[in-house]
């Protein structure tokens, strides 16, 4: 079962940078609408595991996303969504695989049905639209996608080990609501890294970060963290403001949102430090 | 950090990243100072005396620009054997005066694991029981009982 977990882990993730690369604009609301029941179909996977006190992991295999056609891609996800149903067998729940089942046939078909498209999510070419910026803050840049895009698919991926592993609704509403601004920047910080042609997909994530002992700390550092992120989004804003207003406005944009995440990290700060007391 | 199409190949792409299972040998680099670490992981051939490193991994807990540093080293470390890989080892910290030095620990952390893998291969030779061997950037440490229990259990 872990296998499968894992399956439908790199499913889910090569749907989404599929959704990233395309730039037909239905080609990439449907890929985006797949990600997402994708990536529900892992945590109903999950859950089954967890409820059966099956130990599972986030590991997975690399996932290759090279493509210079989207129909490449397409193809590779079929044969994706082909293995996954065969090892469905060692899945007793028989409802969830037919509600899993049932999504991959329809998928499936849409997915042979989308015309292709040329693809240069991998053409290095760093440019972002027509902005002319700097060399300074062009490698500024770069560097600020590849670190941001994996600290957020790092912090789905947390949020939803802690919320699979907790029961308790107030603390899981702000995991729900950490998940979804997490997926809305990596999707924002993928499609400009694909838009400049350094799309990658985010590592493997340890299971040492995700599989947290003391939830105190981990809420403690990762408001730090945030910090860091709002002062990097800042000088990030700086950097680019003479040569483009609309990345000046994005990254401040940013730079805010990053204040109501830890406005909701304290918030579970103080749920869990009241909960150590009380324990 | 300049960035050239082959520096970010290695960010996009980074060689040997992940685990393998039932590894021969385990080494950590870490730096004390903010957590971050380099779990390096060995597939090991050859005679005793002087083996080779059949396949390595790694995992990065940390910046982008540890990851580059991985994946070029673990690049280099992949199919030599160990005398060789002590000389990669021994160059690189070499190299590392004349980089920045966040820029230096992030190599060095990555060195360090490769030789805290290479280490515990030689302890698991001579019979001694070694789940890993971490090293510390400027100061090393033989790993204690918590943190041999903690990476068994992690590597199960």
């Amino acid at each position: 079962m872990n296998r499968l977990l894992q399956m439908a882990h790199e499913l889910w993730l090569a749907t989404l940078m599929g959704s990233f690369m395309a730039k037909d604009g239905e080609n990439k609301r449907l890929l985006n609408e797949f990600s997402d029941i994708f990536y529900r179909h892992h945590n109903w996977i999950e859950n089954d595991l967890f409820s059966k006190n099956i130990e599972y992991d986030y590991n997975r295999d690399n996932i290759p996303i090279k493509v210079d056609k989207l129909s490449v891609l397409l193809r590779n996800i079929i044969d994706r969504i082909n293995q996954i149903e065969l090892a469905l067998c060692v899945c007793d729940d028989k409802e969830l695989k037919a509600r899993i089942e049932h999504d991959f046939e329809y998928i499936k078909y849409t997915l042979q049905n989308m015309p292709d498209e040329d693809i240069n999510a991998f053409n290095m070419q760093r440019k972002y639209k027509n902005i002319e910026l700097s060399q300074e803050a062009t490698d500024a840049l770069t560097l600020f996608l590849f670190e941001e895009s994996y600290k957020e698919y790092e912090l789905i991926m947390i949020y939803n080990y802690l919320k699979v592993h907790s029961s308790d609704c107030f603390i899981n509403r702000i995991f729900d609501i950490m998940i979804q601004e997490s997926f809305f920047h990596l999707r924002s910080f993928g499609e400009m890294m694909a838009e400049m042609g350094i799309l990658g997909v985010p590592r493997v994530i340890h299971k040492s970060l995700y599989q947290v002992e003391d939830v105190v700390k981990f809420l403690k550092d990762g408001i730090e963290e945030e910090i860091g992120a709002k002062e990097q989004c800042k000088e990030l804003s700086d950097a680019v403001a003479k040569d483009s207003v609309e990345l000046a406005k994005f990254f401040d944009f940013i730079n805010y949102q990053e204040s109501y995440h830890i406005d909701l990290m304290k918030q579970a700060l103080e749920y869990y430090t009241k909960k150590v007391a009380d324990e | 950090m300049q960035f050239d199409n082959e520096i970010i190949e290695h960010m996009a792409n980074p060689n040997n990243y992940g685990s393998i299972e039932e590894a021969d040998a385990i080494g950590i680099g870490e730096n004390p100072q903010n957590g971050e670490k380099v779990i390096i992981y060995l597939k090991v051939s050859g005679d005793n005396t002087n083996p080779i490193i059949e396949d390595i991994k790694f995992q990065a807990i940390a910046c982008m620009t540890t990851v580059v540093a991985g994946s070029i080293i673990t690049g280099e470390a992949k199919g030599i054997d160990f005398d060789m890989g002590e000389q990669l080892i021994s160059v690189t910290l070499g190299m590392l005066d004349n980089v920045p030095p966040e820029e230096a620990a992030c190599s060095e952390m990555v060195a360090l694991a490769l030789k805290g893998a290479m280490d515990n291969y030689r302890l698991k030779q001579e019979g001694k029981e070694s789940a890993g061997v971490v090293y510390k950037i400027e100061n090393s440490c033989t790993i204690s009982e918590e943190e041999l229990a903690k990476i068994q259990k992690e590597h199960k």
